[in-house]
């Protein structure tokens, strides 16, 4: 369909192997969105200034909106349709929940990949910590405290679980 | 009223929150259809141009474009507009400013798009261009409009401000400013089409006003009304953009001719460059108090550029001046506020139509004569503060909900506390502490018009209940109060609703998401709704329990004899019944605030049936080296009524503050260098403050369970609390938002704060 030359990239997804072929113009966050129809990860500038497209590789937040398609090859990745199931929320999206830490949702889904690329790091971290941590992740409606909260009490209840 | 059920003052879980935690949701650019074409518009790259001609011929060709649309293309009415129709969908014959759409590309791909978009030639003749709302006033200036550049004038007076000012003890005369800012929400617009199986075009949108859409697509391509169907999607904030018609008049043009599915979805760049912003006021206020602080007089100009089209500018230009005395009685009072076209780009609704520019001037001046008279801010606050009884600026006797004094006194604690210890808590020289207020009063719904909202409720032959609105939750948490509040009527648990949101194909107007006004009016309209039918529950119950109706309750979906909780039948068994009498179960609710239209001459009138009140605190330190600011603390006191839904109240307390934070301290849209989020800063988590709202609750007689509002009051008292914390910090007052580095640096330098000698 386009001329550009096509790379296979096999890579792990939310504990899935994959195997696609991708152009080597795009980035990781249009195979995550367009090949391979994940639309939980979202595209709020395309520039790396809004977090709205973090995902985790190998257990880092990343802005898939800056990665190249091909640099996923041999990385595992979590998107936020890896972190938690309907019936089975992650810790971190119950206490989302809880905290009243969703408005519009939009920032959501990035802001949960910072949130446990920071817990996987630092199992109990502290205010500042978590500030630090989701500085790259934009919210327009929420003024973030009642998401910080969360992710400080979520931190918490990931750590006694584990 | 029937029990509340303890469904009102619950912070039940948000409706869709759980699907958003998982990313689920489907937001306009995450729809799935079936290869759609992909939309891309030609924006005009001059201020103001006559089109002499449009040469596509090249683009055409390019590889996998399928069409290329101008305006010849749009069968009826080109202009759009809510208020006064103006903006072209695609323009005619000239641009006026450097965001209008020119041409509209569809293709098979986001590739083909872009590069034929980039090889459609326009052939312009530049005209002159105007881009200051006063030079655009005076009588050589290029014309924007036919109609000349001046949209709209309000004006409000009462009694004789320039007699009363003579036996003022103190007068302040000053002249503030703001800039255009940009919404950012971070959602950016985005919507897809296709046509159903009957041939109706569909379109789903990320929008604040559903109903709306439909009715200018309906008057854009000439087609009935049931040809055309807006389905809000998962929308990712509005904050007012989301107002105006910003991708689906696209989606329509394209679907009516091409019957395939499309794709609109603007890049941040594209909706910083062709979406609306927030209207800059220049406001030149006076106000004038005895030796007791009584405010006796003020008056104020305001103009306002709204760019080259009306969009909202006249609600704009309409509140900022109703707002203008803040939430204070004044007796004399002469406002004028002008709302005027240029070049720049258009100006819209933004979170607060022109009542936080209001209030950052209001409340400045009340610093200011707190000083001139050696009175503390807080208490030159509460010695003027609205209360029942009194009458505004508009003639309108204040007789409901009228909570700024105790907004007032649920600070003070704070504010005394913080002037006590905290201000003299820094030993950095260079680290200056200032503590400052910021009051606010908001009119719930537009001003002086009418404003309706409808709703729908529906039992089936069940006894299940399904709740229709058009009303559009962007984020701020609308289904779920509203859910609440019928949940509330008819004795029931909100997950036993049935919600059925924003779709034209079911629902009714329910008016736009904007001015503060769903919880209160389309509260209304689903509580009456909902009242409708209980009442025929109960009367049902009459019938098969046996009882009077003042002796039947709704609870937990049983009609219950008070007296006796077992003597009670269920609403299916009642459904049914009902069903089969041809009693119907299906109801309308409707709602519209009592307002009187204001005198075009004298603003006389009742423009809002009740007003949302606030006070906030701000605790800010200055870095007079720097100039920067961090605020540390921010308490904000917030009569809304009643909190439905607490949490969410909170929520958009909080937000608003952050969004305050920004407009005080670094947001700035520059038409000619602002292009993305790389130019234009809101804050981060690093910037914002802890943050105590108060939630005060002064019922409102007319609000469902005495519920008010608070999505834009929360934003509008901060910036002037910031400033004031700023100027009490520096000893400088800083009159242009936003009070950014060079700002405070320059304050801080004028008032002597910074001083080599010091940093040696
Ligand atoms: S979309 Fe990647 S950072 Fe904004
Ligand atoms: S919840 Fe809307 S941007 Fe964060």
């Amino acid at each position: 369909m386009d001329t550009y030359s096509v790379i296979p990239i096999r890579f792990t997804l939310n504990g899935d192997k994959v195997s696609i072929e991708a152009g080597a113009h795009e980035t990781a966050l249009t195979v995550i969105r367009e090949r391979l129809s994940l639309k939980g990860t979202k595209e709020g500038c395309g520039m790396g200034e809004c977090g709205a497209c973090t995902i985790l590789v190998d257990g880092k937040s990343v802005n898939a909106c800056l990665m190249a398609a091909p640099q996923l090859e041999g990385r595992t990745v979590m998107t936020v349709e890896g972190l938690g199931r309907e019936g089975k929320l992650h810790p971190l999206q119950e206490a989302f929940l809880e905290h009243h830490g969703v408005q519009c949702g939009f920032c959501t889904p990035g802001l949960l990949m910072s949130a446990q690329s920071l817990i996987l790091e630092t199992p109990r971290p502290t205010h500042k910590q978590v500030v630090e941590a989701i500085s790259g992740n934009l919210c327009r409606c929420t003024g973030y405290q009642q998401i910080v909260d969360a992710i400080q009490y979520g931190a918490d209840k990931t750590g006694g679980e584990e | 009223m029937k029990s509340n059920n303890g469904m009102i003052g619950k912070s039940i879980p948000r409706i869709g929150a759980i699907e958003r935690l998982l990313g689920k949701p489907l937001f306009s650019a995450d729809m799935e259809l079936d290869h759609p074409l992909v939309l891309k518009v030609l924006p005009s790259d001059r201020h103001h141009a006559r089109i002499l001609d449009i040469d596509t011929a090249e683009a055409a060709r390019v590889e996998g474009v399928v069409e290329i649309f101008t305006a010849e293309d749009i069968p009826r009415n080109h202009l759009t507009g809510i208020i006064n129709k103006d903006r072209p969908l695609l323009a005619k014959n000239k641009v006026r400013s450097k965001g209008d759409a020119v041409a509209l590309v569809a293709a098979l791909n986001i590739h083909a798009a872009e590069t034929a978009a980039k090889k459609i030639h326009v052939v312009y003749e530049d005209l002159p261009s105007v881009h200051d709302p006063e030079e655009a006033l005076k009588n050589h200036a290029s014309k924007v409009h036919e109609k000349g550049n001046l949209l709209f004038t309000r004006k409000i007076k009462k009694g004789n401000p320039e007699k009363a000012f003579e036996a003022c003890a103190v007068v302040v005369e000053k002249t503030y400013r703001t800039s255009f800012l940009e919404h950012t929400y971070l959602e950016p617009d985005a919507g897809a089409g296709y046509l159903d199986p009957d041939g109706n075009l569909v379109i789903i949108a990320s929008t604040q006003n559903p109903h709306y859409d439909h009715s200018e697509l309906v008057s854009l391509l000439g087609v009935a009304p049931e040809k055309v169907r807006i389905v809000q999607a998962a929308t990712g904030g509005g904050f007012g953009s989301k107002l105006d018609l910003n991708v689906q008049g696209f989606i329509g043009l394209a679907l009516y001719h091409l019957k395939r599915p499309v794709m609109c979805t603007f890049t941040r760049e594209e909706t910083y460059r062709m979406t609306a912003k927030r209207h800059p006021l220049k406001m030149v206020f006076k106000t004038g108090a005895d030796e007791n602080g009584h405010l006796m007089a003020m008056t104020a100009k305001m103009i306002c550029d709204t760019g080259a089209y009306g969009s909202y500018g006249l609600a704009v230009a309409s509140r900022a001046p109703v707002h203008a005395t803040g939430p204070y009685e004044i007796d004399h009072v002469d406002v004028e506020c002008r709302c005027v076209y240029t070049n720049n780009p258009f100006a819209g609704a933004m979170r607060g139509f022109g009542v936080p520019q209001a209030a950052f001037a209001h409340e400045s001046q009340m610093d200011l004569l707190a000083e001139a008279l050696g009175m503390d801010p807080l208490e030159i606050r509460r010695v003027n503060a609205l209360k029942a009884g009194h009458k505004t600026a508009t003639g309108q006797l204040l007789n409901g909900s009228v909570g700024i004094d105790q907004c007032l006194e649920a600070v003070k604690p704070h504010y005394e506390n913080a002037l006590k210890t905290w201000l003299h808590g820094e030993t950095d020289f260079a680290k200056q502490r200032g503590v400052g207020l910021g009051a606010m009063w908001y009119g719930i719904g537009n001003t002086g018009v009418q404003n309706p909202s409808t709703a729908h409720i529906e039992m089936d032959g069940e006894g299940r209940i399904t709740l229709y609105t058009g009303c559009a939750d962007i984020g701020q948490g609308s289904t779920t109060v509203l859910s609440q509040i019928a949940a509330a009527v008819l004795g029931i648990s909100p997950d036993m609703l049935c919600m059925v949101v924003g779709d034209t194909a079911f629902t009714s107007n329910a008016g736009a998401t904007s001015a503060s006004r769903q919880t209160y009016i389309s509260g209304n309209a689903v509580k009456n709704a909902a009242e409708k039918l209980a009442d025929v529950l109960l009367t049902e119950g009459v019938d098969l329990l046996k009882r009077p109706k003042t002796d039947l309750m709704l609870e937990n979906g049983f009609v219950v004899y008070k007296k006796d909780p077992d003597h009670r039948m269920p609403f299916s068994k009642i459904a049914a019944r009902a069903a089969k009498r041809g009693i119907p179960l299906r109801w309308q609710g409707y709602f519209d605030p009592e307002t009187v239209p204001l005198d075009p001459e004298t603003g006389e009138g009742v423009p809002y049936a009740t007003y949302a009140f606030a006070c906030h605190v701000a605790l800010v330190t200055v870095d007079v080296l720097t100039g920067e600011v961090t605020v540390h603390k921010i308490i904000a006191a917030h009569d809304v009524g009643r909190a439905i839904h607490p949490a969410s109240v909170e929520g958009q307390i909080r937000g608003g503050a952050a969004m305050g934070v920004g407009f005080a301290l670094m947001e700035e849209y520059d038409p000619s260098t602002t292009r993305s989020l790389k130019d234009y800063h809101i804050p981060t988590a690093m910037d914002m403050p802890e943050i105590i709202p108060i939630i005060i609750e002064s019922s409102e007689p007319t609000g469902p369970f005495g519920a008010k509002g608070v999505g834009e009051p929360a934003l509008i008292p901060t910036a002037p609390a910031v400033i004031n914390g700023i100027t009490n910090a520096v000893s400088a007052r800083i009159y242009h938002l936003p009070a950014n580095l060079e700002r405070v640096l320059e304050a801080s330098i004028q008032s002597g704060k910074f001083t080599m000698k010091e940093v040696a």
